[in-house]
């Protein structure tokens, strides 16, 4: 057995710790803000996508006589928007400053990694001018052409590099559940990403091949990429917010293991009913059901380590959207696993109901635990203070009810949609028509969110600017706090 | 269409190796010895179990 790497000399004292946290947190400073202030850009970019998009399907003739924006367009700009802008920039940000922190170590590379920061908003600003130009590749998650997406693949190697630089020179003795997830990221991605963009591109598959290779990326990118970023900031934020340590460390590592085991299984579950062999979605359908294992251990650890501290929800911003993104991580997860499966997917296929579902794992789940993770972070880099405890309010709240009302709607319309539409005696037009309520419910939601984001935006550019109110108390720095500034 | 199915299960294989590679090196660095310590880990002295780190604005004790 090798040795372990423990921190050289003796124990570190409380001033060391402050010390080296304030070092870490510093040193991450510009690249973390860089991601950070350009996701927050593209979330707004991706909202107003988002929005109108939703009011062209109930409304079509808005903005109708503008190429530039019909439904084709928008809807894949909002996509790609949100998942190459708001979900990549805002989970590589945190990703950095995890690492850091876990790793004991400042960011490394401080020059490559803020060069990054512009090649991937550069990348998605050529992506995004592409798809309103009607330049998509009609694949959907890689609707960006091909050189745009060669970009993203340079900051992933960036990204695998720098991680492993971090951990390489540790100065810590044991590696944390969040540091395992942040590894599959930065590991399992770029795999994927190049297999995903490289066999299109070679022309060598086409037709079903290419649709399940589509749908393989699509979902690994949420399972391999996206989800086990959300996670590895829950892991961190709940219990560093509650001061409690995470109620069962070895069932997450078992939720760890699990998710890497199945996960990579289950996208073929997109194609349930498709011109596929069957045992080619049966293998996707199995993963699918097989993913109880790891979700049910986050769940338990999440939900135990919160037991007895409930109360903080009202006192922690990073807690209330963490908390709430949790919730929703399992609430997704059981209902992602249930709608794999052949009966389901019947009723719920090529339905508002799939949508709903997606927004219920993107949304609540993700973007409610990053919002709640840069609400812990940014103090602690910019040493500023959130200016406004009501704003965060309207934040929370808008994009709680918002996401909430957006999910009961769509999945009810959804899955009545789907009853309909197997029945043979109901005219195409009636499904349309039962909908259109539902789809105006959709867009009052977006409205709903679309004001959290602001209000968001309203509080993120205050606190970037110099003249917001300075940092006091223990938003955390209880010591060493002159001296630092 | 081969091609395409050897390069999904390709990864695939290559995912849940990197899985089972990353689990056998953690047992043998002994990190599935003491849970109790690797669960504590993001504690120090300055922010020890038991001290809640996040308050909204303005309600510092």
């Amino acid at each position: 057995m090798s040795t372990l790497v423990l921190s050289p000399g003796p124990a570190p004292s409380l001033e060391d710790d402050v010390i080296t946290r304030i070092q870490i947190d510093r040193s991450c400073r510009q690249t973390v803000l860089g991601y950070y202030a350009s996701a927050v850009f593209w979330l707004l970019f991706g909202t107003a996508a988002a929005l109108i998009s939703s009011i062209k399907l109930h409304h079509p003739e808005f903005l109708g006589s503008w190429e530039w924006v019909t439904f084709g367009r928008i809807r894949s700009v909002h996509l790609n928007t949100v998942v190459y802008g708001w979900s990549s920039m805002v989970g590589i940000g945190s990703l950095l400053w995890l690492q850091a922190r876990l790793c004991k170590v400042r960011l490394p590379h401080r020059i490559v990694l803020p060069s990054t920061v512009m090649i991937w908003n550069f990348a998605v600003i050529w992506g995004v001018y592409e798809l309103l130009a009607g330049n998509s590749t009609g694949v959907e998650w890689l609707e960006f052409p091909t050189r745009v997406l060669t970009f993203f693949g340079y900051v992933l190697l960036v990204l695998f590099w720098t991680s492993l630089t971090m951990f390489s020179r540790r100065r810590v003795r044991h590696t944390y559940v969040s540091q395992w997830y942040l590894f599959g990221s930065v590991v399992w991605f770029p795999i994927l990403y190049v297999a995903a963009v490289l066999l299109p591109a070679t022309g060598l598959v086409s037709g079903a091949a290419w649709a399940t290779t589509n749908w393989w990326y699509a979902h690994n990118v949420l399972g391999l990429y996206i989800t086990p970023m959300g996670l590895a900031a829950a892991y961190y934020l709940i219990p560093k917010v509650t001061g409690q340590p995470i109620h069962s460390y070895h069932l997450s590592l078992l939720g760890f293991w699990a998710n890497a085991l199945f996960y990579s299984w289950i996208g073929t579950h997109h194609l349930v009913g498709g011109p596929l062999p069957a045992w080619i979605i049966t293998v996707g359908i199995v993963g699918s059901i097989m993913m109880f294992v790891p979700v049910i251990t986050v769940a338990i650890n999440h939900h135990m380590t919160m037991v007895g501290r409930f109360h903080l929800l009202r006192t922690s911003p990073t807690l209330r959207f963490t908390v709430f993104g949790a919730m929703c991580y399992t609430a997704v997860s059981f209902q992602g696993s249930f709608e794999a499966l052949r009966s389901v997917s019947q009723v719920a296929h090529f339905t508002h109901y799939t949508v709903a579902h997606a927004h219920l794992g993107m949304y609540a789940f993700y973007t409610m635990i990053m919002f709640g993770a840069m609400y812990y972070v940014i103090p602690r880099l910019t040493r500023n203070e959130w200016s406004s405890p009501r704003l965060i309010k309207v934040h929370f709240w808008t994009c709680a009810l918002g996401i909430g009302l957006y999910f009961v709607a769509l999945s009810w319309a959804g899955w009545y949609q789907g009853l309909m539409m197997n029945d043979p005696g109901v005219p195409f037009m009636k499904v349309v028509e039962y909908t259109k309520p539902y789809l105006v419910a959709r867009s009052l939601a977006g409205t709903m969110m679309t004001t959290g984001h602001v209000a968001f935006a309203i509080l993120i550019f205050r606190i970037l600017h110099s003249s917001s109110v300075p940092l006091v108390g223990p938003t955390l720095f209880t010591t060493m706090r002159g001296e630092m500034r | 269409m081969k091609l395409a199915y050897l390069l999904i299960w390709g990864c695939m294989i290559i995912f849940g190796m990197s899985a089972v590679w990353a689990l056998v090196w953690a047992i043998r660095r002994g990190e599935m010895s003491d849970f109790q310590a690797g669960a504590e880990s993001i504690f120090d002295h300055d922010e020890p179990v038991g001290k809640p780190t996040d308050t909204f604005p303005g309600r510092h004790s």
